[in-house]
């Protein structure tokens, strides 16, 4: 009891001292405004703006999430063909291999000529960054099976279809939600980058019209936002993964440490 | 009693590559039904290959097994298996865990339900059907793992160094009840384990392996009286045999390797 409102009021306290050492640091260097601006501004910019910053959070987050489901669905998809297709394994993984090589935030201007403007091409983005972790911890969950399971299963006559649904997706789990933890993550700031190529709407936007009258305080709100919205998908996925594989290590030890 | 198992002349090479290993050499033995059969041996000297091939899940390069007089040449459906490992679903209750072969058989579930809990009872687990794995101490996983091996009543059961990972008292304790169980539910058992004192205490016969390649060196009957009790580790009976033992294993181990057969 007294060990877990020590870890509630720890980090509060020192983000508190934090907060006060950046007020006392600007005062004291009279650094200008538009280089580090003091804590209050940014509160003023986060209440002016308010209407404005959740506008565009829910463009970037539809986008994030958008190409994250696309990422998701056709991920696992690929992975589970790939295990099972010597085929695919040969052709289609190293051109996804080469893909992943290449720095994905660098198509985003081809994006823009090919899908355009809008939405549509930051997901594309936010898909093409997510889809590799997915693919790779998906292959890797699914291949990874004791061998002693198999031969368990060769004894009792066990279908393809048992082996798959009761050893080798179960099996693929906590890599899954590993890959979707990151892919999420990687989907916001995928999409972000998208939007300062060429966008009209987005935080992506917001920053960049922010930079271009050096408002340096709605420039610091919007990465906080963007801090914020990453973690809460984080922890929808820590949540769902405590639901839906509870034995998975990862959660257990997460759980330990508190 | 019949021979159950007949394992003649089994010869296994792995070959990885540029490298051969020569992992059993001309291996015959014969083991009777219902009978307690362990099999020791020096670490690589093919103990596990040995049971992979009685199993029928590897083939050997030649030599035959024969299990009810069939010749075994594609997995044998009436064993049950452990590991060294538990080797159990994370994400399946103790329950769940030990009725996975009947569902793999697309066998009647009501039925081996029962059967499952009485194994639970029998290995003294009842009250823990509902837990997960990690929950359980690694004795309690080596439990379920025996109960998942008998829940679909095998004739034969396959046991490759089970209590090998385990603490001494528990392995102790784990013995036992593998002992009343084989006692009680008329198995045939083939058991590996490097530990020759648990093989005498085990079993009617123990077979006796070289270094790679794995050669048996004598199938030794051992010839103390059932049920065996631990109070029997201290006999001098008990102490003549696990000294044999250990003499065949060391003067073969003098022996230098080109004497036994080249490797490559
Ligand atoms: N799939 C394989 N491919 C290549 N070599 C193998 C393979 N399986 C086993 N071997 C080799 O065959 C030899 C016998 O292996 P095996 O696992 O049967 O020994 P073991 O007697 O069970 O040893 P331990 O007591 O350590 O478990 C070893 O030298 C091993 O390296
Ligand atoms: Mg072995």
């Amino acid at each position: 009891m007294k060990s877990s409102v020590k870890n509630i009021a720890e980090p509060l306290v020192f983000f508190a001292v934090l907060l006060l050492l950046w007020e006392f640091l600007v005062r004291m260097t009279d650094v200008p405004d538009f280089i580090l601006p003091p804590p209050r501004d940014l509160y003023t910019a986060f209440t002016e703006n308010l209407y404005v910053i959740t506008i565009h959070s829910v463009v970037t987050f539809a986008e994030a999430v958008g190409g994250f489901a696309l990422s998701f669905i056709l991920g696992v998809g690929f992975a589970i063909s790939v295990v099972y297709s010597r085929h695919l394994q040969n052709t289609i993984y190293p051109l996804i291999v080469i893909l992943y090589a290449m720095p994905k935030s660098a198509l985003a201007p081809l994006m823009v000529i090919w899908i355009g403007y809008g939405m549509f091409s930051k997901m594309s983005i936010a898909f093409l960054v997510a889809f590799f972790p997915i693919v790779v911890n998906t292959v890797v969950g699914l291949k990874e099976v004791e061998p002693e399971l198999l031969d368990l299963a060769r004894i009792n006559r066990a279908s393809q279809f048992d082996i798959f649904t009761k050893i080798r997706l179960p099996n693929s789990l906590p890599y899954l939600f590993a890959g979707v933890k990151v892919a999420l993550i990687l989907s916001v700031t995928g999409a972000i980058v998208a939007e300062f190529v060429a966008a009209n709407q987005g935080l992506g936007y917001l920053i960049m019209q922010a930079l271009y009258s050096l408002d340096t305080a709605l420039t610091l709100v919007i990465l906080f936002i963007l801090a914020l919205l990453s973690l809460g998908l984080f922890m929808a996925v820590q949540v769902l993964q405590r639901k839906i594989a509870p034995w998975s290590s990862e959660v257990r030890q997460v759980e330990g440490s508190f | 009693m019949a021979s159950l198992i007949t394992v003649k002349d089994v010869l296994k090479v792995f070959r990885s590559g540029e490298k051969t290993i020569h992992a059993l050499d001309q291996i015959s033995f014969e083991v009777d039904e219902g009978s307690f059969v362990s099999i020791v041996g020096p670490s690589g000297c093919g103990k596990s290959t040995l049971l992979k091939i009685i199993s029928g899940l590897l083939a050997s390069n030649s030599g035959t097994i024969r299990v009810n007089n069939h010749q075994v040449d594609r997995p044998l459906e009436n064993v049950g298996m452990v590991f060294q490992s538990p080797v159990l679903l994370k994400w399946r209750s103790v329950l769940g865990n030990i009725m996975l072969p009947v569902e793999f058989a697309k066998l009647d579930r009501d039925r081996h339900l029962e059967t499952a809990r009485s194994l639970i009872q029998l290995v003294g687990l009842q009250g823990f059907e509902e837990m997960y794995p990690f929950e359980l101490s690694g004795g309690m996983q080596q439990r379920v793992s025996l109960c998942r091996s008998l829940v679909t009543d095998p004739q034969i059961l396959l046991m490759d160094e089970p209590f090998g990972a385990l603490d001494a008292m528990t392995r102790d304790e784990l013995d036992l009840e593998l002992l009343r169980i084989w006692e009680e539910r008329k198995k045939t058992v083939l058991f590996v384990t490097h530990n020759i004192q648990e093989a005498v205490f085990l079993s009617d016969y123990v077979v006796v392996m070289s270094a790679r390649p794995g050669r048996l060196l004598k199938k030794l009957r051992i010839d103390l009286v059932r049920p065996r009790t631990l109070e029997m580790l201290s006999s001098s009976q008990f102490g003549e045999y696990t000294l044999q033992i250990r003499g065949m294993l060391t003067s073969a181990s003098k022996i230098p390797d080109a004497a036994i057969g080249s490797t490559t």
